[in-house]
Protein backbone atom coordinates (compact mmCIF):
# COMPACT_ATOMS: atom_id res chain seq x y z
CA UNK A 1 0.00 0.00 0.00
CA UNK A 2 1.51 2.76 -0.92
CA UNK A 3 0.97 6.34 0.90
CA UNK A 4 1.71 8.70 -2.26
CA UNK A 5 1.44 7.09 -6.00
CA UNK A 6 2.22 9.21 -9.64
CA UNK A 7 1.89 7.28 -12.74
CA UNK A 8 3.27 8.94 -15.75
CA UNK A 9 3.13 12.60 -15.09
CA UNK A 10 3.32 14.88 -17.75
CA UNK A 11 3.61 18.91 -17.51
CA UNK A 12 3.96 21.34 -19.81
CA UNK A 13 4.74 24.83 -19.80
CA UNK A 14 3.73 26.62 -22.92
CA UNK A 15 5.69 24.65 -24.87
CA UNK A 16 8.37 23.47 -22.71
CA UNK A 17 7.75 20.39 -21.89
CA UNK A 18 9.12 20.09 -18.21
CA UNK A 19 7.49 16.48 -16.84
CA UNK A 20 7.96 13.53 -19.55
CA UNK A 21 6.29 10.70 -17.93
CA UNK A 22 7.42 10.28 -14.11
CA UNK A 23 6.41 7.98 -12.27
CA UNK A 24 6.82 7.77 -8.46
CA UNK A 25 5.50 4.88 -5.90
CA UNK A 26 6.06 6.69 -2.01
CA UNK A 27 5.87 3.83 1.33
CA UNK A 28 4.32 4.67 4.39
CA UNK A 29 7.85 6.23 7.04
CA UNK A 30 9.98 6.16 3.32
CA UNK A 31 12.46 9.08 2.54
CA UNK A 32 12.72 9.88 -0.91
CA UNK A 33 16.03 11.68 -1.91
CA UNK A 34 15.76 13.52 -5.44
CA UNK A 35 18.52 14.67 -7.29
CA UNK A 36 19.36 16.19 -10.75
CA UNK A 37 20.50 18.98 -12.36
CA UNK A 38 18.90 23.10 -12.57
CA UNK A 39 16.18 22.95 -14.94
CA UNK A 40 15.61 18.73 -14.82
CA UNK A 41 12.33 18.99 -13.19
CA UNK A 42 12.53 18.35 -10.05
CA UNK A 43 10.57 21.51 -8.10
CA UNK A 44 8.19 20.98 -10.75
CA UNK A 45 7.52 17.67 -9.58
CA UNK A 46 7.08 18.20 -5.81
CA UNK A 47 4.94 21.44 -6.88
CA UNK A 48 2.67 18.64 -8.85
CA UNK A 49 2.24 16.73 -6.27
CA UNK A 50 0.55 18.59 -3.98
CA UNK A 51 -1.08 21.08 -6.73
CA UNK A 52 0.85 24.14 -6.38
CA UNK A 53 1.05 22.81 -10.39
CA UNK A 54 -1.36 21.60 -12.52
CA UNK A 55 -0.54 18.30 -14.88
CA UNK A 56 -1.39 18.26 -18.03
CA UNK A 57 -1.86 14.19 -18.09
CA UNK A 58 -0.85 11.30 -15.12
CA UNK A 59 -2.64 9.95 -12.16
CA UNK A 60 -1.60 11.13 -8.34
CA UNK A 61 -3.18 9.41 -5.24
CA UNK A 62 -2.74 10.51 -1.77
CA UNK A 63 -2.92 8.06 0.84
CA UNK A 64 -5.47 5.56 -1.23
CA UNK A 65 -7.89 9.02 -3.19
CA UNK A 66 -7.25 10.12 -6.26
CA UNK A 67 -6.39 13.63 -6.81
CA UNK A 68 -6.10 13.87 -10.01
CA UNK A 69 -6.68 11.17 -13.45
CA UNK A 70 -6.63 10.89 -16.94
CA UNK A 71 -10.03 11.12 -18.84
CA UNK A 72 -10.83 8.67 -22.07
CA UNK A 73 -8.84 11.27 -23.77
CA UNK A 74 -5.74 10.84 -21.81
CA UNK A 75 -6.35 14.44 -20.50
CA UNK A 76 -5.87 15.17 -16.41
CA UNK A 77 -8.85 15.31 -15.03
CA UNK A 78 -8.39 17.00 -11.13
CA UNK A 79 -11.11 15.74 -8.43
CA UNK A 80 -13.60 17.74 -6.68
CA UNK A 81 -11.89 20.81 -4.95
CA UNK A 82 -13.49 19.72 -1.69
CA UNK A 83 -11.37 16.28 -1.73
CA UNK A 84 -8.28 18.08 -2.81
CA UNK A 85 -8.36 20.66 -0.22
CA UNK A 86 -8.58 17.31 2.08
CA UNK A 87 -5.68 15.43 0.34
CA UNK A 88 -3.32 18.80 -0.16
CA UNK A 89 -3.62 18.64 3.71
CA UNK A 90 -1.88 15.71 3.80
CA UNK A 91 1.31 17.25 2.15
CA UNK A 92 3.36 19.51 3.87
CA UNK A 93 5.92 21.53 2.22
CA UNK A 94 9.43 23.51 3.17
CA UNK A 95 10.49 25.70 0.36
CA UNK A 96 13.97 27.20 -0.87
CA UNK A 97 13.12 30.25 0.56
CA UNK A 98 11.24 29.48 3.74
CA UNK A 99 8.52 32.09 2.94
CA UNK A 100 7.42 32.89 6.76
CA UNK A 101 5.19 35.31 7.07
CA UNK A 102 7.16 38.41 8.32
CA UNK A 103 4.60 40.24 10.07
CA UNK A 104 4.20 37.44 12.83
CA UNK A 105 6.13 36.39 15.32
CA UNK A 106 7.53 32.91 15.09
CA UNK A 107 4.91 31.83 17.35
CA UNK A 108 2.15 32.85 15.42
CA UNK A 109 3.72 31.71 12.27
CA UNK A 110 3.03 28.15 13.44
CA UNK A 111 -0.32 28.58 15.13
CA UNK A 112 -1.74 30.35 12.11
CA UNK A 113 -2.95 26.82 9.93
CA UNK A 114 -3.57 25.05 12.86
CA UNK A 115 -6.20 28.13 14.45
CA UNK A 116 -7.56 29.09 11.08
CA UNK A 117 -7.69 25.36 8.72
CA UNK A 118 -7.56 23.13 11.68
CA UNK A 119 -10.09 25.32 14.02
CA UNK A 120 -8.71 24.82 16.90
CA UNK A 121 -8.42 26.97 19.82
CA UNK A 122 -5.82 29.51 20.84
CA UNK A 123 -4.76 27.41 24.13
CA UNK A 124 -4.26 24.28 21.97
CA UNK A 125 -2.61 25.76 19.27
CA UNK A 126 -0.42 27.28 21.23
CA UNK A 127 0.52 24.63 23.17
CA UNK A 128 1.47 22.80 19.95
CA UNK A 129 3.05 25.35 18.49
CA UNK A 130 5.98 25.00 21.44
CA UNK A 131 5.98 21.76 20.94
CA UNK A 132 7.10 21.81 17.51
CA UNK A 133 9.52 24.73 18.17
CA UNK A 134 10.94 22.65 20.96
CA UNK A 135 11.36 19.94 18.08
CA UNK A 136 13.24 22.52 16.05
CA UNK A 137 15.29 23.63 19.05
CA UNK A 138 14.19 27.31 18.64
CA UNK A 139 11.81 27.72 21.44
CA UNK A 140 13.79 30.61 22.92
CA UNK A 141 12.81 32.60 19.57
CA UNK A 142 9.13 32.08 20.14
CA UNK A 143 8.20 35.54 19.98
CA UNK A 144 11.05 37.28 17.75
CA UNK A 145 9.70 38.08 14.16
CA UNK A 146 11.63 36.35 11.24
CA UNK A 147 13.33 39.00 10.34
CA UNK A 148 15.39 38.56 13.62
CA UNK A 149 16.47 35.25 12.66
CA UNK A 150 19.22 33.45 10.56
CA UNK A 151 18.20 31.78 7.40
CA UNK A 152 18.98 28.10 9.36
CA UNK A 153 16.12 29.56 12.06
CA UNK A 154 14.39 30.48 9.80
CA UNK A 155 14.20 27.32 8.13
CA UNK A 156 13.78 25.62 10.88
CA UNK A 157 10.78 27.25 11.76
CA UNK A 158 9.47 26.51 8.52
CA UNK A 159 9.65 23.15 9.10
CA UNK A 160 7.71 23.61 12.32
CA UNK A 161 5.03 25.26 10.49
CA UNK A 162 4.56 22.27 8.36
CA UNK A 163 4.51 20.28 10.71
CA UNK A 164 1.53 21.27 12.47
CA UNK A 165 -0.67 20.90 10.05
CA UNK A 166 0.59 17.38 10.88
CA UNK A 167 0.88 15.98 7.02
CA UNK A 168 1.08 12.74 6.20
CA UNK A 169 3.81 13.35 3.95
CA UNK A 170 6.67 15.94 3.94
CA UNK A 171 7.65 17.82 0.86
CA UNK A 172 11.16 19.88 0.81
CA UNK A 173 12.42 21.59 -2.17
CA UNK A 174 15.93 22.34 -2.04
CA UNK A 175 15.80 23.51 1.74
CA UNK A 176 19.26 24.18 2.09
CA UNK A 177 20.12 25.86 -1.06
CA UNK A 178 19.51 29.25 0.09
CA UNK A 179 21.34 28.93 3.19
CA UNK A 180 25.25 29.74 3.96
CA UNK A 181 27.16 26.33 3.95
CA UNK A 182 27.59 26.83 7.40
CA UNK A 183 23.80 26.73 8.47
CA UNK A 184 23.01 23.59 6.20
CA UNK A 185 23.68 21.43 9.20
CA UNK A 186 21.27 22.70 11.81
CA UNK A 187 18.40 22.10 9.34
CA UNK A 188 19.54 19.00 7.55
CA UNK A 189 20.17 17.47 11.27
CA UNK A 190 16.13 18.66 11.81
CA UNK A 191 15.05 16.75 8.75
CA UNK A 192 17.54 13.70 10.05
CA UNK A 193 15.27 13.94 13.09
CA UNK A 194 12.44 13.76 11.35
CA UNK A 195 13.44 10.47 9.38
CA UNK A 196 14.34 8.97 12.57
CA UNK A 197 10.68 9.18 13.50
CA UNK A 198 9.62 7.29 10.69
CA UNK A 199 8.39 9.98 9.17
CA UNK A 200 7.20 10.54 4.84
CA UNK A 201 9.40 12.46 3.30
CA UNK A 202 10.29 14.23 -0.53
CA UNK A 203 13.17 15.70 -0.57
CA UNK A 204 14.46 17.57 -3.62
CA UNK A 205 18.19 18.40 -2.64
CA UNK A 206 22.14 18.64 -3.49
CA UNK A 207 23.14 17.81 -0.75
CA UNK A 208 24.40 14.07 -1.51
CA UNK A 209 26.21 13.46 1.16
CA UNK A 210 22.19 14.04 2.98
CA UNK A 211 20.87 11.33 -0.08
CA UNK A 212 22.95 9.01 0.55
CA UNK A 213 23.04 9.24 5.01
CA UNK A 214 19.41 9.66 5.24
CA UNK A 215 17.42 8.55 2.33
CA UNK A 216 16.03 5.22 1.51
CA UNK A 217 15.58 5.97 -2.19
CA UNK A 218 17.58 8.52 -4.40
CA UNK A 219 15.89 9.43 -7.91
CA UNK A 220 17.88 11.58 -10.29
CA UNK A 221 16.13 13.26 -13.06
CA UNK A 222 17.53 14.67 -15.90
CA UNK A 223 15.19 16.61 -18.28
CA UNK A 224 11.88 15.95 -17.32
CA UNK A 225 12.63 11.64 -16.91
CA UNK A 226 13.54 9.50 -13.83
CA UNK A 227 17.14 8.68 -15.50
CA UNK A 228 18.10 6.25 -12.58
CA UNK A 229 16.32 5.41 -9.22
CA UNK A 230 17.17 2.99 -6.61
CA UNK A 231 18.84 2.60 -3.10
CA UNK A 232 21.31 5.34 -2.01
CA UNK A 233 24.61 3.09 -1.97
CA UNK A 234 23.44 2.11 -5.30
CA UNK A 235 22.43 5.16 -7.08
CA UNK A 236 25.16 7.76 -5.42
CA UNK A 237 28.19 5.20 -5.20
CA UNK A 238 27.47 2.67 -8.12
CA UNK A 239 25.62 4.73 -10.66
CA UNK A 240 25.03 2.66 -14.14
CA UNK A 241 23.86 5.51 -16.09
CA UNK A 242 26.03 8.41 -17.61
CA UNK A 243 24.29 11.26 -17.31
CA UNK A 244 23.87 9.91 -13.19
CA UNK A 245 28.23 9.22 -13.21
CA UNK A 246 28.47 13.02 -14.47
CA UNK A 247 25.59 14.95 -12.49
CA UNK A 248 27.21 13.41 -9.37
CA UNK A 249 30.86 13.74 -10.68
CA UNK A 250 29.97 17.70 -11.13
CA UNK A 251 28.26 18.21 -7.39
CA UNK A 252 30.72 16.29 -5.30
CA UNK A 253 33.55 18.57 -7.78
CA UNK A 254 31.77 21.28 -6.46
CA UNK A 255 32.67 20.48 -2.75
CA UNK B 1 -5.60 91.89 17.12
CA UNK B 2 -9.29 92.98 16.92
CA UNK B 3 -9.43 91.69 13.77
CA UNK B 4 -8.72 88.92 14.36
CA UNK B 5 -10.70 87.72 17.09
CA UNK B 6 -13.41 88.46 14.56
CA UNK B 7 -12.20 86.37 11.94
CA UNK B 8 -11.09 83.29 13.53
CA UNK B 9 -14.70 82.21 14.80
CA UNK B 10 -15.65 82.55 10.88
CA UNK B 11 -12.47 80.40 9.80
CA UNK B 12 -13.14 77.53 12.08
CA UNK B 13 -16.27 77.06 10.77
CA UNK B 14 -15.09 76.73 7.34
CA UNK B 15 -12.44 74.51 9.13
CA UNK B 16 -15.10 72.55 10.35
CA UNK B 17 -16.77 71.99 6.85
CA UNK B 18 -12.95 71.32 5.41
CA UNK B 19 -12.51 68.70 8.09
CA UNK B 20 -16.11 67.43 7.79
CA UNK B 21 -15.47 66.37 4.28
CA UNK B 22 -11.64 65.29 5.28
CA UNK B 23 -13.08 62.31 7.24
CA UNK B 24 -16.12 61.40 5.71
CA UNK B 25 -14.18 60.63 2.50
CA UNK B 26 -11.47 58.77 4.46
CA UNK B 27 -13.74 57.05 6.38
CA UNK B 28 -15.29 55.62 2.92
CA UNK B 29 -12.62 55.74 0.33
CA UNK B 30 -9.88 53.81 2.38
CA UNK B 31 -11.88 50.41 2.88
CA UNK B 32 -13.76 51.43 -0.53
CA UNK B 33 -10.44 51.51 -2.02
CA UNK B 34 -9.40 47.92 -0.97
CA UNK B 35 -12.49 46.36 -2.44
CA UNK B 36 -12.07 48.28 -5.62
CA UNK B 37 -8.19 47.12 -5.79
CA UNK B 38 -9.47 43.52 -5.15
CA UNK B 39 -11.86 43.96 -8.00
CA UNK B 40 -8.84 45.23 -10.33
CA UNK B 41 -7.02 41.87 -9.87
CA UNK B 42 -9.84 39.42 -10.04
CA UNK B 43 -9.75 36.92 -12.45
CA UNK B 44 -13.11 37.60 -13.57
CA UNK B 45 -12.59 40.01 -17.12
CA UNK B 46 -15.95 41.67 -16.63
CA UNK B 47 -15.15 43.12 -13.40
CA UNK B 48 -11.56 43.79 -14.65
CA UNK B 49 -12.21 45.66 -16.96
CA UNK B 50 -15.02 47.76 -15.30
CA UNK B 51 -12.48 48.61 -12.85
CA UNK B 52 -9.57 49.04 -15.44
CA UNK B 53 -12.60 51.78 -16.97
CA UNK B 54 -13.66 53.02 -13.33
CA UNK B 55 -10.06 54.25 -12.59
CA UNK B 56 -9.34 55.98 -16.30
CA UNK B 57 -12.34 58.03 -15.78
CA UNK B 58 -11.57 59.04 -12.29
CA UNK B 59 -8.09 59.77 -12.78
CA UNK B 60 -8.27 60.82 -16.58
CA UNK B 61 -10.56 63.63 -15.85
CA UNK B 62 -10.24 66.85 -13.12
CA UNK B 63 -11.42 66.37 -9.38
CA UNK B 64 -12.77 69.51 -10.50
CA UNK B 65 -14.57 68.62 -13.12
CA UNK B 66 -16.03 65.20 -11.59
CA UNK B 67 -17.67 68.01 -8.49
CA UNK B 68 -19.57 70.22 -11.45
CA UNK B 69 -20.22 66.86 -13.03
CA UNK B 70 -21.94 64.86 -9.82
CA UNK B 71 -23.62 68.44 -8.25
CA UNK B 72 -24.72 70.13 -11.39
CA UNK B 73 -24.53 67.29 -14.21
CA UNK B 74 -26.98 65.08 -12.56
CA UNK B 75 -29.56 67.25 -12.11
CA UNK B 76 -29.81 66.52 -15.82
CA UNK B 77 -30.84 63.08 -15.43
CA UNK B 78 -33.15 63.92 -12.62
CA UNK B 79 -30.98 63.55 -9.54
CA UNK B 80 -30.74 66.29 -7.35
CA UNK B 81 -28.11 65.83 -4.29
CA UNK B 82 -27.28 68.27 -1.53
CA UNK B 83 -24.31 69.95 -1.96
CA UNK B 84 -22.24 68.25 0.80
CA UNK B 85 -23.64 65.14 -0.60
CA UNK B 86 -22.40 65.95 -3.99
CA UNK B 87 -18.81 66.82 -2.26
CA UNK B 88 -18.51 63.68 -0.06
CA UNK B 89 -19.97 61.46 -3.30
CA UNK B 90 -17.07 62.96 -5.28
CA UNK B 91 -14.53 63.04 -3.11
CA UNK B 92 -15.38 59.39 -2.15
CA UNK B 93 -15.30 57.98 -6.20
CA UNK B 94 -12.19 59.96 -6.89
CA UNK B 95 -9.88 59.13 -3.84
CA UNK B 96 -11.10 55.47 -3.84
CA UNK B 97 -9.64 55.40 -7.46
CA UNK B 98 -6.33 56.42 -6.70
CA UNK B 99 -6.09 54.77 -3.54
CA UNK B 100 -7.33 51.29 -5.08
CA UNK B 101 -4.32 52.25 -7.58
CA UNK B 102 -1.69 52.41 -4.28
CA UNK B 103 -2.84 49.18 -2.66
CA UNK B 104 -2.88 47.60 -5.88
CA UNK B 105 0.49 47.86 -6.68
CA UNK B 106 0.69 47.19 -3.04
CA UNK B 107 -0.85 43.84 -3.35
CA UNK B 108 1.21 43.26 -6.29
CA UNK B 109 4.48 43.99 -4.93
CA UNK B 110 4.09 40.98 -2.02
CA UNK B 111 6.40 37.41 -2.61
CA UNK B 112 4.51 35.09 -5.12
CA UNK B 113 5.96 32.85 -2.27
CA UNK B 114 3.28 34.38 0.71
CA UNK B 115 0.49 32.61 -1.76
CA UNK B 116 2.01 29.61 -2.19
CA UNK B 117 2.99 29.21 1.91
CA UNK B 118 -0.57 30.04 2.71
CA UNK B 119 -1.98 27.73 0.00
CA UNK B 120 0.14 24.53 0.93
CA UNK B 121 -1.37 25.26 4.33
CA UNK B 122 -4.61 25.11 3.40
CA UNK B 123 -6.09 28.46 3.95
CA UNK B 124 -8.46 29.53 2.00
CA UNK B 125 -8.06 32.47 -0.69
CA UNK B 126 -9.99 35.20 1.86
CA UNK B 127 -7.35 33.99 4.47
CA UNK B 128 -4.39 34.76 2.94
CA UNK B 129 -6.20 37.62 1.46
CA UNK B 130 -7.13 39.27 5.30
CA UNK B 131 -4.24 37.27 7.55
CA UNK B 132 -1.36 37.73 5.32
CA UNK B 133 -0.96 39.71 2.18
CA UNK B 134 -3.58 42.82 2.70
CA UNK B 135 -1.70 43.01 6.84
CA UNK B 136 1.75 43.39 4.47
CA UNK B 137 0.38 45.48 1.73
CA UNK B 138 -0.71 47.88 4.55
CA UNK B 139 2.74 48.87 6.06
CA UNK B 140 3.57 48.79 2.28
CA UNK B 141 1.68 51.76 0.79
CA UNK B 142 2.14 53.84 4.42
CA UNK B 143 3.88 56.19 2.59
CA UNK B 144 2.50 56.99 -0.50
CA UNK B 145 -1.11 57.08 1.24
CA UNK B 146 -0.04 59.57 3.58
CA UNK B 147 0.84 61.63 0.17
CA UNK B 148 -2.82 60.78 -1.19
CA UNK B 149 -3.97 61.82 2.47
CA UNK B 150 -2.54 65.56 2.51
CA UNK B 151 -3.15 65.94 -0.76
CA UNK B 152 -7.25 65.35 0.54
CA UNK B 153 -6.93 68.13 2.94
CA UNK B 154 -5.79 70.70 -0.06
CA UNK B 155 -8.02 69.30 -2.45
CA UNK B 156 -11.39 69.76 -0.18
CA UNK B 157 -10.64 73.23 -0.99
CA UNK B 158 -11.88 72.74 -4.14
CA UNK B 159 -15.81 72.48 -3.20
CA UNK B 160 -15.91 76.11 -3.24
CA UNK B 161 -17.13 75.43 -7.07
CA UNK B 162 -20.24 74.04 -6.00
CA UNK B 163 -20.76 76.67 -3.35
CA UNK B 164 -19.53 74.94 -0.08
CA UNK B 165 -17.73 77.60 2.04
CA UNK B 166 -15.24 75.59 3.41
CA UNK B 167 -11.58 76.98 4.40
CA UNK B 168 -10.62 78.39 1.65
CA UNK B 169 -13.79 79.94 0.42
CA UNK B 170 -14.49 81.65 3.74
CA UNK B 171 -11.16 83.24 3.55
CA UNK B 172 -11.50 84.28 0.59
CA UNK B 173 -14.87 85.71 1.45
CA UNK B 174 -14.02 87.72 4.25
CA UNK B 175 -10.11 89.03 2.48
CA UNK B 176 -12.55 90.47 -0.40
CA UNK B 177 -15.27 92.22 2.09
CA UNK B 178 -13.14 93.53 4.38
CA UNK B 179 -9.95 94.28 1.82
CA UNK B 180 -7.10 92.77 4.01
CA UNK B 181 -4.67 90.22 3.03
CA UNK B 182 -4.79 88.80 6.90
CA UNK B 183 -7.40 85.42 6.10
CA UNK B 184 -5.29 84.10 3.56
CA UNK B 185 -2.35 84.41 5.82
CA UNK B 186 -5.04 82.47 8.30
CA UNK B 187 -5.82 79.90 6.08
CA UNK B 188 -2.29 78.76 5.28
CA UNK B 189 -1.45 78.17 9.26
CA UNK B 190 -4.87 76.39 9.64
CA UNK B 191 -3.63 74.12 6.62
CA UNK B 192 -0.47 73.89 7.73
CA UNK B 193 -1.42 72.57 11.20
CA UNK B 194 -3.83 69.93 9.39
CA UNK B 195 -1.19 68.25 7.58
CA UNK B 196 1.44 68.85 9.84
CA UNK B 197 -0.82 66.70 11.87
CA UNK B 198 -1.36 64.34 9.26
CA UNK B 199 2.36 63.81 8.47
CA UNK B 200 2.96 63.10 12.36
CA UNK B 201 0.23 60.61 12.43
CA UNK B 202 1.98 59.13 9.58
CA UNK B 203 5.08 58.69 10.61
CA UNK B 204 3.66 57.37 14.03
CA UNK B 205 1.64 54.80 12.33
CA UNK B 206 5.26 54.08 10.29
CA UNK B 207 7.21 53.39 13.78
CA UNK B 208 4.75 51.34 14.81
CA UNK B 209 4.55 48.85 11.79
CA UNK B 210 8.60 49.11 12.64
CA UNK B 211 8.49 45.66 14.49
CA UNK B 212 9.25 43.78 11.65
CA UNK B 213 11.37 43.07 8.48
N1 LIG C 1 6.07 28.73 -13.76
C1 LIG C 1 6.89 28.41 -14.79
N2 LIG C 1 6.65 28.91 -16.03
C2 LIG C 1 7.44 28.59 -17.06
N3 LIG C 1 8.49 27.77 -16.99
C3 LIG C 1 8.79 27.24 -15.80
C4 LIG C 1 7.99 27.52 -14.64
N4 LIG C 1 8.52 26.85 -13.59
C5 LIG C 1 9.57 26.17 -14.06
N5 LIG C 1 9.74 26.39 -15.39
C6 LIG C 1 10.77 25.80 -16.24
O1 LIG C 1 10.68 24.40 -16.12
C7 LIG C 1 11.97 23.81 -16.10
C8 LIG C 1 12.13 22.96 -14.87
O2 LIG C 1 12.15 23.81 -13.74
P1 LIG C 1 12.26 23.29 -12.26
O3 LIG C 1 12.20 24.47 -11.39
O4 LIG C 1 11.27 22.21 -12.03
O5 LIG C 1 13.72 22.68 -12.25
P2 LIG C 1 14.58 22.16 -11.03
O6 LIG C 1 15.00 20.78 -11.39
O7 LIG C 1 13.85 22.36 -9.78
O8 LIG C 1 15.86 23.09 -11.09
P3 LIG C 1 16.69 23.79 -9.90
O9 LIG C 1 17.68 22.76 -9.42
O10 LIG C 1 17.36 24.93 -10.56
O11 LIG C 1 15.74 24.19 -8.85
C9 LIG C 1 12.97 24.94 -16.21
O12 LIG C 1 13.38 25.05 -17.54
C10 LIG C 1 12.17 26.15 -15.79
O13 LIG C 1 12.65 27.29 -16.44
MG1 LIG D 1 14.10 23.61 -8.09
Amino acid sequence: MYILQAIDVYKKFHRLEVLKGISLQVKKGEVIAIIGSSGSGKSTFLRCLNRLETIDKGFIEIDGEIMVQNNADGKAIYSPEKDIERLRRKMGMVFQNFHLFPHKSVLQNIMLAPLLVKNINEAEAKALARVLLDKVGLDYKADNYPFELSGGQQQRVAIARALAMEPEIMCFDEPTSALDPELTGEVLQVMKDLALENRTMIVVTHEIGFAREVADRVIFMDEGVIVEEGKAEDVIINPKHERTKAFLSTVLMAR
Amino acid sequence: MDYLLLLIPTMLKGTSITLKLFFLTLAMALPLGVILALARLSKFKPLNVFMQFYVWIFRGTPLLLQLLFIYFGLTFVGITLERFTAAVLAFVLNYAAYLAEIYRAGIQSIDRGQYEAADVLGLTKMQTMSKIILPQMFKRVLPPMSNEVINLVKDTALVYVIGISELLRVAKTAAVTDFRFTPFIVAAIFYLIMTGVIQQFFKWLESKYEFYE
